[in-house]
């Protein structure tokens, strides 16, 4: 539990502890500085479940009628849901309102343009200005907003999800899920529903309180949750989901858990042959494997710094057919066929694809592909010494190709590590990796050094 | 000058929307009541301005971060409201409605868990509250629902105003009625309630809640010209005006005459006293006409300061049947709620009628005939005082009171010159039993005030 007060606001929004740092205030204002920083026109909300997700709620459909707004209410949806409406419509932006794979405690505002895509740097550079300067286009009464709710977005979204994977296919297999009391779960019984996918939900209960477990998505909380019941159910794949379903990580039908960073590798591995696109996006903190898979099909790796900012202003600057996919080592995956979104669903479908099409089982295919050990780790942040500890790291590992676009990523052959200080949380993260075993006296060393800096 | 249309104090917050009433300030005054009435359930409802909706979710942003749980019940009138927060069990309520303002305004009404409006002691600790945003923050796990009833609010507001008519008798009447709704909160309620529960044939104008006010929000005689024609044309025996929220009535005559308000409220109160005599209270504005419906009874009036709160404050110290305010058309009988409620009145007024077998012309006729005159003059920071003390020289013989600005009783009539509690104007009534006094009394005094 967090009991800490926590509130951040940056490029990527604002998030924060509700009722212990994340106020009332801050939502207003927020949604107003979004509906003064957008075009006219209607703005698509949803939320996750959490309980504070009604609060804020109220609070982001007020600014947005007062900003001249109509506001299309999804209710608890995904966030990919939230975005495909927007693509689909009129709409000129959105808002998901929820902490995604944050404690329940939680919430955050995330914000899209016309498109459904997250805002470029410079897009919400801007909306933070207008936030910070407290000027609000407020329209008098007689142009304020109205608000309606849709409640077809759901179907909308699985008709476009149904064009791009052969359903009947997947409902040969027999599929574990773990919804963490998330909104996948509302997708997943519709998707039941209409094609009779073989699909086994856990924790499929919408809750808004008490999570069944912490809503991430790595391979220590599949081995926990999914893990175990593979074999006992039969199932060929095991899947789970954050709560707002745009990550996912998985295991495999012996009963291991898959690492979360190798999702992006399975899912180029998947799409690279089939389209025209040879580029994958993804930061400098996600496997190495990537590369290796990418070189098996001509495909070519560009890598950007952390965080989804990065990531749309990257994918600005190609041609969308140049694109396969982007994405990053925490199971976050977005798809060009999806016009760009983070949506775990459709990383889903896609690896269920790609078992279909292999024609074996899913340990089989990650079998296949080269080992590479990754390692994470996290520290307290002194936010004044960073300078520092960067340029001594740079100094001690000058023999390594160096990247410092954001914080240090140091690379060898079969082996890099990168350190950086997180956007969402007060802490440095430390990553290594290495082809074959696990690169411990390397992670070892950093973690020493980073101490140092405490 | 700079223009300012934002009032923030003890009555509340009111401002015009936009650019001076903003989501965040509804939002922050509603995160100081809920801080105030504590988490539990709060009845939070509307009248049918633009503004509404958006100011609605904000107040109810606010309720929800501070761990209340909102009964939203939508558009609805003020008095249905408060009967609503009355009946059930509830913190208290929040009702987003400008009354007779014009539409670009808009404000909360705050009522405790009675139903009350706030007393002024519950004023002012909300607004210190505000003043200083020391809210309560609830958590993740303390934040309630929002739950939507629109229904309930206007069943028990229905059943509490017909008990205490004879609603067979009304029914087998069929009264010709018509209706000026202003398109405001009561509009479907009151079709309903004259319509359905009390039988009536209805002709109904503006009573669409989706369009704008089609005339001055507040029912005078100047404002109700088409429902004085509609009376006229469908040979109606009674024409009724409200306000956007449902708290005022106006009454036009059979012959489309306006009545006067203090006359509405002269028969309300016979009407009440000849099946329930007990106290009566109004404000010091309000006609002496009154007095002598209530000495007819042997009953007692006690007059207090201008403003509905300080009128039900006084009702509920002397356990009065009823009581109101004349000159702005309220009506206030404590056995439905302690609040002003046009549907009380408008049930009053045809069971009159009924009994009777009198047009209501008539009925007003027969009341107690009192010539009044009012004016308005600009106000001035401390304008107010040297023209009391000029008043009470220029009359040396009249018996004062001073609980309100100046009251002047004098034997063949009466004088009241105040300071608007929502406007910034000082208000001058006259009343006498001669209409040439009335005017005389009136001269006198606007040239005395210069």
């Amino acid at each position: 539990m967090t009991t800490q007060r926590q509130l951040r606001i940056s490029h990527v929004g604002l998030r924060g502890v509700v009722g212990m740092g994340l106020e009332a205030g801050h939502v207003l204002d927020f949604a107003a500085a979004f509906g003064t920083f957008l075009p006219p026109g209607p703005v698509v909300v949803g939320r996750d479940p959490r309980a504070s997700g009604v609060m804020i709620r109220e609070g982001v459909v007020a600014s947005l009628l007062a900003t001249g707004h109509d506001v299309v209410d999804l209710g608890v949806v995904s966030t990919p849901v939230i975005q495909h409406t927007i693509q689909r419509t009129e709409a000129v932006g959105g808002i998901s309102i929820g902490a995604s794979h944050n404690s329940a405690e939680w919430n955050a505002l995330k914000f899209f343009g016309a498109q459904g895509t997250y805002l470029s740097t410079a897009e919400a550079g801007e909306l933070l200005d207008i936030y910070h300067l407290h000027k609000f286009d407020f329209v008098d009464h007689e142009r304020l907003g109205k608000l309606r709710f849709d409640d077809s977005a759901l179907d909308a979204y699985i008709d476009e999800l149904a064009e791009v994977f052969d359903m009947q296919a997947i409902a040969q297999y027999k599929v574990l899920v773990d919804c963490c009391n998330g909104t996948s779960s509302l997708i997943l019984q519709r998707l039941k529903e209409r094609y009779g996918l073989q699909l086994v939900l856990i924790n499929a209960q919408i809750e808004g309180v008490n999570f069944a477990h912490e809503p991430v998505t790595n391979r220590k909380m599949v081995s926990l949750q999914l893990a175990p019941l593979m074999q006992p159910l039969g199932a060929d794949a095991g899947f789970l989901f954050d709560i707002d379903s745009d990550r996912v990580a998985l295991a495999s039908e012996d009963g291991s858990a898959v690492s979360e960073e190798l999702v992006l590798p399975m899912l180029a591995d998947y799409l690279l042959p089939r389209g025209e696109g040879k580029l994958i996006i993804t930061n400098l903190s996600t496997t190495a494997l990537i590369e290796e898979v990418a070189s098996w099909h001509g495909g070519r790796v560009v890598r950007v710094p952390v965080g989804r900012q990065a990531a749309m202003d990257a994918l600005a600057t190609f041609k969308a057919n140049q694109i396969a996919l982007a994405g990053e080592g925490t199971g976050a995956v977005m798809m060009p066929r999806f016009r760009f979104i983070y949506d775990g669903i459709a990383s889903m479908l896609a690896i269920l694809s790609l078992r279909h099409e292999r024609q074996e089982p899913l340990s089989a295919i990650v079998a296949r592909y080269p080992k590479y050990s990754i390692l994470k780790e996290e520290l307290p942040l002194v936010p004044q010494r960073m300078p520092q500890l960067m340029m001594e790291l740079q100094r001690q590992y000058a023999d390594g190709l160096a990247d410092v676009r954001d914080g240090l990523r140091i690379s060898w052959p079969e082996r890099w590590f990168h350190v950086r200080v997180s956007q969402t949380e007060p802490v440095v993260r430390v990553i290594c990796e290495q082809r074959g075993e696990p690169p411990v006296e390397l992670m070892e060393a950093l973690l020493d050094q980073v101490r140092s800096f405490a | 000058m700079r223009e300012h249309r934002l009032k923030i104090g003890v009555s509340g917050i009111r401002g015009v929307v936009g650019e001076f009433l903003t989501p965040s300030l509804a939002c922050s005054f509603a995160q100081a009541f809920g801080t105030f009435v504590g988490t539990g359930r709060v009845v939070l409802g509307r009248d049918t301005r633009s503004s509404g909706e958006m100011l609605q979710h904000a107040v109810a942003c606010g309720l929800l971060a501070t761990g209340c749980e909102v009964i939203a019940v939508g558009i609805q009138p003020t008095p249905t409201i408060q009967v609503y927060i009355g009946a059930v069990h509830t913190r208290g309520g929040i009702s987003v409605t400008a009354s007779h303002n014009p539409p670009e305004y808009n404000a909360l009404k705050l009522f405790n868990s009675q139903g009350l409006f706030f007393n002024h002691y519950e004023r002012r600790e909300l607004l210190d509250l505000f003043y200083e945003s020391a809210f309560r923050k609830a958590t993740n796990a303390e934040i309630r629902r929002v739950i939507v009833d629109p229904e309930t609010p206007r069943k028990i507001h229905l059943e509490r105003v017909l008990r205490h008519v004879d609603v067979a008798r009304i029914r087998a009447r069929r009264f010709r009625v018509a209706l000026d709704g202003v398109n405001g909160a009561g509009s479907e309620l009151s079709c309903r309630f004259l319509e359905h529960s009390l039988g009536c044939q209805l002709r109904a104008i503006f009573v669409d809640p989706s369009k704008p006010f089609p005339r001055e929000a507040e029912p005078r005689p100047d404002t109700l010209g088409e429902l004085q024609q509609l009376v006229l044309k469908e040979q109606a025996e009674i024409g009724f005006g409200q306000d956007p929220d449902g708290d005022r009535l106006a009454v036009v005559d059979e012959n489309g005459r306006v009545l006067d308000n203090d006359d509405v409220l002269a028969l309300v109160v016979d009407a009440v006293l000849n099946s329930m005599p007990g106290n009566v209270v109004v404000n010091l504005t309000t006609s002496a006409a009154i007095d002598d419906i209530a000495q007819q009874y042997g009953c007692k009036v006690y007059r207090t300061p201008v403003g509905e709160a300080n009128v039900v404050e006084r009702m509920q110290a002397v356990k009065a049947v009823i009581g109101g305010e004349g000159s702005n058309g309220g009506v206030i009988f404590p056995a439905v709620q302690y609040c002003r409620d046009s549907y009380t009145a408008m049930a009053f007024l045809l069971d009159r009628m009924e009994r009777s077998g009198q047009p209501i012309s008539q009925l007003a006729n027969r009341l107690p005939r009192y010539h009044r005159r009012f004016g308005k003059l600009a106000y001035e920071h401390g304008r107010l005082g040297p023209l009391m003390q000029a008043l009470e020289a220029f009359f040396p013989d009249a018996q004062a009171d001073r609980t309100d600005g100046l009251k002047l009783l004098l034997h063949d009539g009466w004088i009241h010159l105040r300071a608007s509690n929502t406007e910034p104007l000082l208000r001058l009534a006259v009343e006498s039993r001669s209409k040439e006094r009335a005017c005389q009394l009136y001269e006198q005094v606007t040239r005395l005030l210069g």
